[in-house]
């Protein structure tokens, strides 16, 4: 009892000492809680090990201009790695993203490509024995279609920040645009018709 | 009491913040019991190995909340049985507990379907949606007639740079550009190469200036400089011969004189009046013989042009024959 509320003091005091949330931290750290409350009660994890992103986080403003946005026919995203379980769970994290965000998506993978090198052995003589090395890369290609200029630049801004160490990218956009307005008709008579007004 | 209270929140003290400071604020307090021994007391207090995170963790627990952002693979924060690695004779692959190859290979603990879902719902104030009247290729074709490619590489390395990236290429049809029969054959003879004839497109790739903006500048200005020159018709375009023709044309060929020709001596031989070349040149199996021979040069000799030039000299030097 008494080294019950010895340790609660403790644990207060901790949680005062650290600043963090410390109603809910000294809750959570007495091991007699256990993980009845979590199901319950939404509140902080139970290990004060790393500090919690605040609740009241202010959602940054969204600002909408009038310009017209661009558009992509198509994103065309080919991600080379020297291993395929890497690209597996990379390919399950963009074709799950691209759906919640409604984006038409399609896989393909084009076949790899290997480099080999053979070197010599030893430092110094010993030409009959060597060693073989080879360089590995595989490929996935994300075929993306119909796209806004605010989608792609979210999508590939998510895509980029998650790509792991070790993982290369080369992403191909084909933007559609309307004719420019000096390309709808030649100049030549609207420049005879100024030299007659002028003449 | 006290003693046992003190020393458990040293444990806690201890385990949780594992702070030097905090544990060397706490080593004069448990010194102060006995006497200084040299070995004991001196050496700093082993704190004992907590058990690991894994165990107080729930089933249900919120698992983005462990592995917010791009982590190293912690083995007391993940609760789950993995081994990793090539066994030894009658061995199995090491457990996760000091395994460097776990380590080593980037982890994706911190992007599980929910935590995606939930980045996503945030993201989704971002994006904009596609127009609805854009659906299929040809209506994209229609109202946006030019397509700009552009390349952008992200890799790890010493720079960020890719001289690759500044390359832009410009693809439009000709089709749905305003320009008459002269203009269009005097640009397809300006650009040469860039223009594909069997899919109508011309294609214009700029990489001499140093930066992507640049670059799609100059293929605009590329763009509009050819269009507005294939529209001017310059004084030595008349001396066009007809080694420079793009097509087959009719008047004025040699095809033409010799048929004249041909047609008038018979009409001599046989009759006394002499019809003019625009009679002749305008008769029903005149037109036909040259629609035949347009054909044929234009598209090249197969079973059926063939087929057709033939019955239309039969009918111009009236060579039927009727098979009884």
């Amino acid at each position: 009892m008494a080294a019950r509320a010895a340790c609660a003091a403790v644990c207060r005091r901790l949680g005062q000492e650290l600043g963090s949330l410390s109603v809910n931290g000294s809750k959570s750290s007495t091991a007699q809680a256990g993980g009845l409350l979590l199901s319950s009660v939404k509140r902080a994890p139970s290990s004060s090990l790393h500090i919690d992103v605040p609740k009241d986080l202010i959602k940054p403003t969204i600002t909408t201009s009038d310009e017209p946005d661009t558009l992509y026919k198509r994103l065309s995203i080919l991600v080379k790695a020297h291993d395929k379980a890497v690209l597996d769970s990379y390919e399950y994290f963009a074709v799950l993203a691209a759906k919640e965000l409604g984006i038409s998506i399609d896989v393909h993978e084009p076949p790899r490509k290997m480099e080999r090198l053979t070197l010599l052995k030893s430092v110094h003589i010993f030409k009959k024995h060597r060693v073989q090395y080879e360089m590995r890369t595989l490929y996935r290609r994300f075929e993306l279609k119909h796209l806004t200029g605010c989608t792609a630049n979210v999508y590939l801004e998510y895509i980029q920040r998650n790509l792991p160490e070790g993982v290369a990218m080369e992403v191909t956009k084909t933007q559609i645009q309307q004719l420019p307005e000096h390309i709808k008709e030649p100049m030549w008579e609207a420049l005879t018709k100024e030299e007659d007004s002028k003449s | 009491m006290a003693v046992a209270a003190l020393q458990l929140g040293r444990i806690l003290c201890a385990g949780s913040r594992g702070l030097r400071g905090f544990a060397s604020a706490v080593r004069p307090a448990a010194s102060r019991g006995g006497p200084r021994l040299a070995s004991r007391s001196e050496r700093p207090i082993r704190r004992k190995a907590l058990p690991p995170r894994t165990e107080k963790m729930d089933v249900d627990q919120d698992w983005p909340s462990v592995y917010p952002v791009a982590a190293p693979f912690k083995p007391s924060a993940v609760p789950l049985p993995v081994r990793m690695g090539y066994p030894v004779k009658k061995g199995v692959p090491m457990a996760k507990e000091g395994n460097l190859e776990l380590l080593k290979i980037p982890n994706f603990l911190h992007l599980t379907p929910v935590a995606i879902k939930r980045h996503c719902e945030a993201l989704k104030d971002f994006c904009t949606e596609w127009p609805a009247a854009l659906d299929s290729d040809e209506k994209c074709e229609k109202h946006f007639p030019i397509e700009i490619d552009t390349a952008d590489y992200v890799s790890s390395g010493p720079s960020v740079r890719n001289p690759k990236a500044r390359v832009v290429t410009l693809r439009v049809k000709l089709s749905s550009l305003n320009l008459d029969n002269h203009a269009k054959k005097k640009l397809i003879k300006l650009v040469g190469e860039r223009y594909c004839k069997t899919t109508d497109v011309l294609s214009i790739t700029t990489d001499r200036c140093p930066l992507k903006r640049q670059n799609y500048d100059y293929a605009l200005y590329l763009l509009t400089v050819l269009y507005h020159e294939s529209w001017k018709t310059e004084e030595w375009e008349k001396n066009k011969t007809e080694a420079d023709m793009e097509e087959y044309v009719w008047e004025n060929s040699s095809s033409e004189k010799n048929v004249l020709q041909t047609l008038l001596q018979i009409r001599a031989a046989d009759s006394s009046g002499a019809p003019s070349r625009e009679e002749l040149l305008g008769t029903k199996e005149v037109e036909d013989y040259q629609k035949c021979v347009v054909r044929l040069k234009n598209e090249g000799e197969n079973e059926e042009s063939l087929a057709q030039y033939k019955e239309s000299v039969k009918r111009l030097l009236n060579l039927e024959c009727s098979l009884n």
